[in-house]
């Protein structure tokens, strides 16, 4: 019995070890990531919905999506907003738990209303354009890429315009390519699809 | 560029044609789905089955762990072989090259940067010495300038290791190349006489008929800065070597995606000729016809790899072993880095493998030299290139972790 109850805390002690080393691995922290983030509320919001046209909701985004983007705006390989600034006061760390702390927000709510005949336009253009083939079925985002549906849509054009003139550069073209041949009109259909989405 | 414009051209000419008919179709079954437009690279060649099994590429390595946070002790060596963190710090280190002096100099994908690893009273130095460059892949030392292949163009940085803590602006050797982005970045490697820059330039696309520019090797001749065709049909080469007694060119090669978990294996090959071709799009790892463009084409018509690797695998870096420290079985030996599979249902690769050759060149064995990047299906980091040391030791880089492993024997 005794034998038994000291190899089972045995293997909890190990089991806490294990787990505490791989804790150690700078886990991203979306509870520190909240006090972090007073920082971002004043524009992208509280809880990741910003009330300001233009600036991205970050509710529900790939945690690794916003990691990656402060990544780019500290290293300015991606500028806008003021971002650079900002994510250069950040240390990884930070922006791991900041972007934690916004992926565990619930999603932005659909806009609703809007031009029927419109959405329908910009879904076709995302089918089309196979937006779903990275940024997920419902564009709700994977891995390192964004999510995309409840997004705002001045912020989807101002993008999409940039990666389409190279003003924004992405990490690896797919976006530049994806983008070159897309009219304004086209950008524009696929963002009011992309904001009505859940 | 231009298979998209004219897609998109079919595209523009089916949309008109949709809108005219449009007007006639009144209570018909909905249209057809619009003509698409190219899908990006990675998904291109997938088939409607495939986009079920929800395969993509990984994020790339963006930054690079704390030392505290770098398992070593995952890593699994051979008997005898040691392994050891040797420098860190460095996000997304790839290609290595080393100066005679013993500088390394490290190429990255994705941060745009270069770095130098020095050692200085005895203390090991990384230092990032250019940034904003565009994936500046390769790196090549000759005469005391740091050459580097970006997506496009080959740059050269003269004096460097005077001045690594300043580096003065490169000057541009070359740049009359494609700006593709897919299979863009490049390997390079100084041939052994010292005239030529060689390199790859891969296909556009997962799978498709490219320019008669691209899936070639080529080399740049650093006196004429002329730019010839060493072989063709190499979908995408990103480690290549020169054999330390015949002095030909070996090089591993990526096979496509999208065919199957099994198929086709990325490949090992050596350049005995002028003119070989290694048959892509039509025929992968010498005996499997594509799917797509292999019809009415043998693969009769094109040169063998020496090797099949593995499928998926992403076999990169490779080198000779030219060292004396390992023991000596292992003398002229190949070892490759794989990358790690992204487009297979169970992951494969993420290790460093070893393959012996006889004295004629054929392939007496492989087995895998270094492993532990990956448990059960979570990688920590990916093996990308790997570099002899002058005391016969191995580096090992890694893009994801952001540092360099080394491996040494001890009797």
């Amino acid at each position: 019995m005794f034998k038994h109850a000291s190899k089972a805390i045995h293997g909890m002690a190990f089991f806490f070890i294990l787990l505490s080393s791989q804790m150690a691995w700078s886990a991203p922290d979306a509870i520190a990531g909240k006090a972090k983030a007073q920082v971002c509320a004043a524009c992208h919001g509280e809880q990741g919905v910003s009330s300001m046209a233009g600036t991205p909701h970050l509710a529900a985004q790939p945690q690794l999506s916003i990691f990656y983007q402060l990544l780019q705006f500290r290293d300015q390989r991606r500028l806008g907003g003021g971002m650079e600034a900002i994510a250069a006061t950040l240390s990884e760390q930070d922006m791991r738990d900041i972007a934690a702390h916004y992926a565990s927000q619930p999603a932005p709510p659909p806009h609703t209303g809007g031009d029927a005949s419109k959405i329908a336009r910009g879904q076709q253009i995302a089918q089309q354009q196979y937006c779903s083939s990275c940024h997920g079925a419902q564009l709700q985002g994977q891995k390192h890429v964004p999510r995309l549906s409840g997004q705002s849509s001045e912020y989807f054009v101002t993008q999409l315009r940039n990666l389409r003139s190279g003003a924004r550069a992405d990490m690896d073209g797919t976006m530049a390519s994806a983008a070159r041949s897309l009219t304004d009109e086209e950008i524009e259909a696929m963002a009011v699809y992309a904001r009505s989405l859940p | 560029m231009k298979l998209q414009r004219f897609t998109r051209q079919v595209q523009n000419v089916a949309l008109t044609m949709g809108l005219t008919l449009s007007g006639f179709a009144i209570a018909q079954a909905p249209a057809a789905p619009p003509a698409s437009a190219i899908p990006p690279t990675w998904a291109q060649g997938r088939t409607a089955d495939q986009v079920a099994l929800n395969l993509v590429p990984h994020p790339p390595g963006m930054t690079a762990l704390p030392v505290s946070d770098i398992p070593t002790d995952k890593l699994k060596v051979p008997a005898g072989f040691k392994v050891e963190l040797w420098a860190s710090g460095m996000p997304n280190a790839r290609s290595m090259v080393q100066s005679p002096s013993g500088t390394l100099f490290v190429g990255t994908r994705f941060p745009g940067n270069v770095y130098a690893v020095v050692e200085k009273d005895g203390k090991r130095e990384v230092k990032t010495i250019a940034k904003g460059l565009h994936r500046p892949n390769g790196v090549v030392f000759k005469d005391g300038a740091l050459y580097v292949a970006e997506l496009s163009r080959i740059i050269r940085y003269d004096n460097i290791e005077a001045n690594l803590d300043n580096p003065p602006a490169p000057v541009v050797v070359f740049d009359a190349l494609p700006k593709d982005e897919a299979h863009g970045w490049k390997f390079m490697k100084l041939s052994p006489d010292g005239n030529y820059l060689y390199f790859q330039i891969g296909t556009p696309a997962n799978i498709t008929v490219q320019p008669v520019t691209h899936a070639v090797i080529v080399r740049l001749n650093l006196k004429t800065n002329i730019l010839e065709t060493v072989a063709h049909g190499v979908r995408n080469s990103v480690g290549m070597d020169f054999h330390p007694i015949t002095k030909e060119l070996w090089f591993t090669n990526n096979g496509r995606d999208w065919v199957n978990d099994e198929l086709p294996n990325d490949t090992l090959h050596r350049i005995t000729a002028k003119r070989m071709n290694f048959g892509y799009p039509f025929c992968h790892q010498g005996d499997l016809l594509d799917i797509d463009f292999g019809k009415g084409r043998s693969c009769d018509e094109f040169d063998k790899p020496v090797l099949k690797i593995g499928p998926h695998v992403a076999a990169l870096g490779m080198r000779f072993y030219t060292g004396k420290q390992f023991p000596a079985e292992y003398k002229h030996n190949i070892f490759i880095a794989e990358h790690g599979s992204w487009n297979r249902t169970k992951k494969t690769g993420f290790d460093v493998v070893r393959v012996a050759l006889d004295a004629k060149g054929n392939v007496t064995k492989k087995e895998v030299f270094v492993s532990g990047w990956i448990q059960g299906d979570d990688f920590w980091g990916r093996p990308a290139d790997v570099h002899v040391m002058k005391d016969g030791s191995m580096l090992v880089s890694d893009d994801v972790a952001g540092a360099i492993f080394r491996i040494s024997h001890s009797k």
